[in-house]
């Protein structure tokens, strides 16, 4: 603005004269005045001009910027916000319910809920249970209560619901033939008339609140043995609820918020949505001194079973040494209530598109899985693989802290498992004693990523092939005679019942009776010799100290092992060559443990307890152990029973042992 | 009268637009100021054009994160770019007082700090601190591409920027993901419909237009300004790695798509291949790496790379692009030192240059060299037998990092042009016959050697 000012040089009291001088000056020259004017008319043209500019130019800039950050910044996949569920003000919801012989469904305020007319399949009492103040499905399920122990499911799952739930009963075909008295009680509580009188082939259906009012029961009796009763349509209205009076007054805190969202959606869990004193969802176990799996992945490998899935993340967070960062749950499909599970916990879940069917299915997933595992996790070297239908033990973590650094430094191993396929009741004994064994059990296993990367990953079973993940695993071409370090008593347990290789006789038979560590911090006593080497050390130094048993006597009988505490003890079984497993699978079978394929051995050797005593049994002359045998004893020889005498002769035994 | 009545009009009038002037400077300083978010007062500050506004808010937001135990550290360019000029120095006073804010009082609208995400627990509870603090916080999550692969899973969105704003100035905090390969990658900023566009100037935020890929840098913690950080210890190469940092991702869709078409090859021939393809491919990004010599995945690799996602297992071979200017005479001896032997050499550093080398059981590693021109690239092909020159025409391309079999590799950008250029638009069809000196859409004849240079520029081993 310089130029503005008055001429520096001249003094300030001539400043006026200056000015007139000047001013006359221009007055007396035309054509300087004419030149001035002319000027300021163009310095005002100027200034105008210049003015719009810059208004524009500004205006332009700020439209732009807009514009273009709209443009770099905004999410390709434009996302239309998918309306939530209109918020329903109405407090009346109109509920239909059908019963017959080959099918029900349940429809809520015209969506229908529930549709079930397969045949051979939906048998039984259905139930849904509805949130009183939304109305949404939070829990389905069917109690096939023609079949025994059905109804005590179905009292312990309408127990857990919580009061104030609106319950819906329908029957489809039959569901009265063992509906013992006590279900039928509970449902009398619920308030229905019908449920203490139904009988064989009655459609039933009925529509209460737990704890209050009924909203409706329709009932038709069959008439004779051989027909079913009428098809039974119950169309009636049930009032809502407002929200508050729906919801436990928790504190709110981050967890109860969580344990908020999860009660309002989903139904059977129990005491976790109970409004006095709940069972809480963090559990804080004790840290682990020196804990060598802090940082490794836990991958746990789930299907649509939120139940199973809800009591194996309890035992897998109460574990000592747990890392719940590290804590990744895979779920085969795109269920909700798994989810909801998951993020009940509060640990991350992801959920896979299935692909194919069956065994291969689980195979895909269990392959999705592990690669996410690993991509999620680039820095772990090994990953823990877990199912959802497994307890976990709480000293999982612990007894993985003690022996991981073996699976890094020995290449003869192929997995650490928690599973000791042979270690039942009456067979497992000591919860720090570890085995190497040629078989991989699976169920809670360590993976190594190497392993997985270089040999596992390339070759997977494609699709099409319908194989079991854990069988193609144990095949020779991929364990390359590399062994599992396993533990004597189980640090996992496996509960499911239900599930694609599973049933309710199956798990009796071979699960049930599997023993499982319930001992904090157990202290692993054989780490360093379950080294290849050292291995054979130790086992020759066994057999060398071992009692040789009585090979006269019938190995099935109680009466072969002394009753001695804390001795080892060997026998010879008969063993031709390395494949050769007639005997051994006669012996598992008496001894009451797995039978169905070869599991647990090593080097033609087995090891497990009877009695409290450690029990060896060695292939003759297969194992290369076969030299302890004394020159006197003669292995032993049990024969496969010929298809229907053997039948007979072997739960004659069995019986024997079991009693 | 009127004479003067005149000029006293155009007095006037002068005089009004000479207030329009001041006005319209006042106006564009005003807007100016706004832009760059220096309209705070000033008042603080100890020199002229400084703003302490932004040391303050650096200062909170440092105190925020170490009160829970939150290790971030600064990647802002423009900071580490000053620090980098004094780095000696404070390196060597790690805790000296400073006479002067020379760093972190610059007014700027934001500042950028970065956070490994496996370093910290989600925790709500540093949001409701921040809040306490007066903070406004924008957090920016997207899919986790660790997820993407040949299997479709979908899991929890994760956070990948995370904004605090206080008074006018903004602290951008970008979330670090490890990924395999064994490098760190960081996402694209995107936002949401519903999201407030103003927030912060997103145009002018240095990490967020694209994802990027860096290496895990070491870090020194140092006191600038009177505040204790941590940046990478090595400043000016971790400014180097942020100019070429843009990452692509896999398009693991379209590779789902072409194996639904084109079933992928599970022969026992084919995981073999693959398998010493991958680890040839490991020793040779190491040995290059090691030269410090910069390399993409060219030809089959790339085309495999892009169409599927995995090495193509009809490939039998690997390859490899460098740029001419990057050639070092070093590369012979150290691919012959890590194990693979020069198969043969064709052209010279001017003109065509060609290496292969021999890797495991019949696995080649083939390097190309290219010639950048004016408007366009090539690189050049040598027929053994009749010394015949060819070339290969490729549109010009940047360079851009991705993942590949556990691997942190270049490739070009533009990918599509690239593999066009090379294979045509018949690209996504597999073909198991290919004769590199007629099937490639970007050949020509390129004359014939002269008989005396053969010794040198066609080597067999």
């Amino acid at each position: 603005m310089d130029e503005w000012k008055p001429n520096p040089a001249v003094k300030p009291h001539k400043k006026r004269s200056w000015y007139l001088a000047w001013k006359y000056k221009l007055m007396n020259q035309r054509a300087l005045r004419k030149l001035c004017q002319t000027g300021a008319v163009l310095f005002l043209l100027v200034t105008v001009i210049v003015n719009i500019k810059l208004i524009l130019d500004t205006r332009r800039a700020a439209y732009e910027e807009e514009e273009e950050s709209a443009q770099d910044y905004d999410d390709e996949m434009l996302n239309v916000e998918v309306p939530r569920h209109p918020v329903n003000n109405k407090k009346v919801l109109d509920v239909e319910v059908y019963s017959s012989r080959s099918k029900v469904y349940v429809a809520v305020d015209g969506t229908t809920v529930l549709e079930d007319e397969a045949r051979e399949q939906g048998r039984g009492i259905h139930v849904i249970v509805l949130n009183q103040a939304t109305g949404h499905v939070m829990a389905k399920r069917v109690f096939d209560t023609y079949s025994p122990h059905e109804d005590e499911a179905m009292v312990l799952f309408l127990n857990m619901v919580a009061r104030g739930r609106i319950l819906i009963f329908t029957i489809k075909d039959e569901g009265s033939f063992h509906l013992k008295e006590t279900a039928k009680n509970v449902l009398k509580s619920l308030g229905s008339q019908v449920a203490p009188f139904l009988s064989w082939r009655d459609m039933w259906t009925f529509v209460g609140k737990k704890g209050g009012e009924v909203y409706g029961e329709k009932h038709a009796k069959s008439p004779a043995l051989s027909t079913w009763g009428d098809p039974v349509l119950l169309k009636t209205e049930v009032h809502l609820t407002s929200v508050e009076d729906a919801e436990c007054h928790w504190p709110d805190t981050e967890l109860n918020r969580r344990r908020k969202r999860f009660c309002s959606k989903v139904e059977g869990y129990g005491s976790v949505c109970s409004c006095k004193d709940p069972t809480p969802i963090e559990f804080n176990p004790d840290p682990l001194k020196d804990n060598r799996v802090f940082d490794v992945p836990v991958a746990v490998i789930a299907g649509n079973r939120p139940n199973y899935l809800y009591r194996m993340l309890r035992s897998l967070l109460s574990a000592q040494g747990v890392n719940p960062q590290m804590i990744m749950v895979f779920i085969d499909g795109y269920y909700e209530e798994p989810m909801d599970v998951v993020e009940l916990f509060g640990l991350s879940g992801i959920q896979h598109t299935p692909i194919s069917i069956k065994n291969a299915r689980v195979s895909q997933h269990y392959k999705a899985s592990l690669t996410a595992t690993f991509n999620l996790f680039p820095d772990a070297k090994f990953a823990v693989v877990l199912e959802e239908d497994l307890d976990i033990s709480v000293d999982f973590f612990s007894f993985l802290s003690q022996s991981i650094h073996l699976l890094e430094e020995d290449e003869s191993l192929y997995c650490i498992s928690a599973w000791n396929d042979q270690g039942y009741e009456h067979t497992a004994e000591d919860p720090s004693l570890l085995y190497r064994v040629e078989t991989m059990p699976g169920l809670g296993w360590v993976l190594r990523k190497s392993l997985y990367k270089d040999e596992l990953e390339p070759k997977w079973p494609t699709p099409e092939k319908l194989w079991d993940w854990d069988m193609w695993m144990r095949m020779p071409e991929q364990r390359k005679g590399r062994e599992c370090i396993i533990p004597d008593i189980s640090r996992s347990y496996h509960f499911g019942i239900v599930g694609l290789n599973m049933n309710g006789y199956f798990h009796e038979a071979y699960f049930k009776k599997h023993k499982f560590n319930t001992v904090p911090n157990v202290q692993l006593k054989n780490v360093e010799s379950l080294r290849k080497d050292n291995y054979e050390t130790e086992i020759h130094r066994l057999l060398g100290e071992a009692e040789v048993l009585d090979h006269s006597k019938n190995p099935c009988e109680d009466s072969f092992v002394p009753d001695t505490e804390g001795r080892v003890y060997v026998m010879f079984i008969r063993m031709e060559q390395e494949a050769d497993f007639t005997t051994w699978t006669q012996l598992a079978k008496c001894l009451h443990i797995w039978d169905l394929d070869v599991r647990g051995n090593h080097k033609g050797l087995w090891r497990l307890f009877r009695k409290k005593n450690h029990f060896l049994v060695v292939g003759v002359p297969a194992s290369p152990y076969s030299s302890k045998k004394p020159s006197s004893v003669t292995p032993i020889y049990m024969e496969p029973p010929a298809k229907e005498e053997g039948a007979v002769a072997v739960p004659a035994v069995a019986a024997a042992e079991q009693t | 009268m009127q004479k003067i009545n005149r000029n006293v009009v155009l007095a006037l009038l002068s005089l009004t637009s000479l207030v329009f002037l001041l006005f319209q400077l006042c106006y564009y300083k005003f807007y100016l100021s706004q832009k760059n978010g220096a309209a705070f007062s000033k008042g603080r500050g100890s020199q002229s054009g400084q703003d302490s506004t932004r040391w303050h808010v650096v200062r909170k937001f440092l105190g925020l994160i170490s009160s829970h135990n939150i290790p971030v550290y600064l990647i802002d360019p423009l900071i580490l770019g000053l620090v980098d000029k004094d780095i000696e120095q404070i390196r060597s006073s790690p805790d000296g007082p400073s006479p002067e804010c020379k760093y972190f009082c610059a007014p700027r609208d934001f500042t950028t700090f970065a956070l490994l995400d496996k370093t910290w627990k989600h925790e709500v509870g540093l949001f409701r601190t921040a809040e306490k603090m007066g903070f406004q916080w924008l957090k920016i999550i997207n899919k986790d591409p660790r997820l993407d692969g040949m299997d479709d899973l979908s899991g929890m969105e994760i956070p990948l920027h995370y904004i605090f704003k206080l008074a006018s100035h903004a602290i951008h905090l970008v979330v670090f993901y490890e990924r395999s390969g064994n490098f760190l990658w960081h996402g694209p900023l995107r936002l949401r419909q519903h999201m407030d566009r103003k927030f912060v100037p997103f145009r002018k935020l240095h990490f967020g237009r694209y994802p990027g890929a860096y290496e895990k840098p070491e870090l020194l913690l140092v006191s600038i300004d009177d505040l204790k950080v941590q940046i990478p210890k090595n400043p000016s190469s971790f400014l180097e790695e942020v100019s070429h940092s843009r990452f692509l991702e896999c398009r693991y869709r379209e590779a789902r798509a072409f194996f639904q078409l084109y079933p992928d090859d599970a022969s026992l021939d084919a995981v073999e291949f693959r398998k010493k393809a991958k680890s040839l491919l490991h020793l040779a990004a190491l040995t290059l790496n090691n030269l410090g010599v910069k390399f993409w995945l060219s030809s089959g690799t790339c085309l495999g790379w892009y169409r599927q996602c995995n090495v193509i297992p009809h490939s039998k071979d690997v390859d490899l692009g460098i740029f001419i200017r990057d050639y070092k005479a070093d590369i012979i001896p150290a691919f012959q030192k890590a194990g693979l032997p020069l198969k043969h050499k064709f052209g010279k550093v001017e003109d065509s240059l060609e290496l292969s080398f021999q890797g495991e059981d019949d696995v080649k590693l083939d390097i190309f060299f290219f010639y950048e021109e004016d408007d366009h690239i090539w690189n050049g092909g040598t027929q053994a037998k009749s010394g015949k020159k060819f070339k290969y025409l490729f549109p010009k391309f940047t360079l851009c990092w991705t993942e590949f079999v556990e691997l942190k590799v270049h490739v070009p950008c533009e990918t599509l042009q690239y593999v066009e250029a090379n294979y045509g638009p018949e690209w996504k069809v597999p073909v198991k016959t290919w004769d590199w000196k007629s099937s490639p859409s970007n050949v020509q004849d390129n004359g014939v050697w002269p008989v005396d240079e053969w010794d040198e520029v066609i080597q067999i081993y």
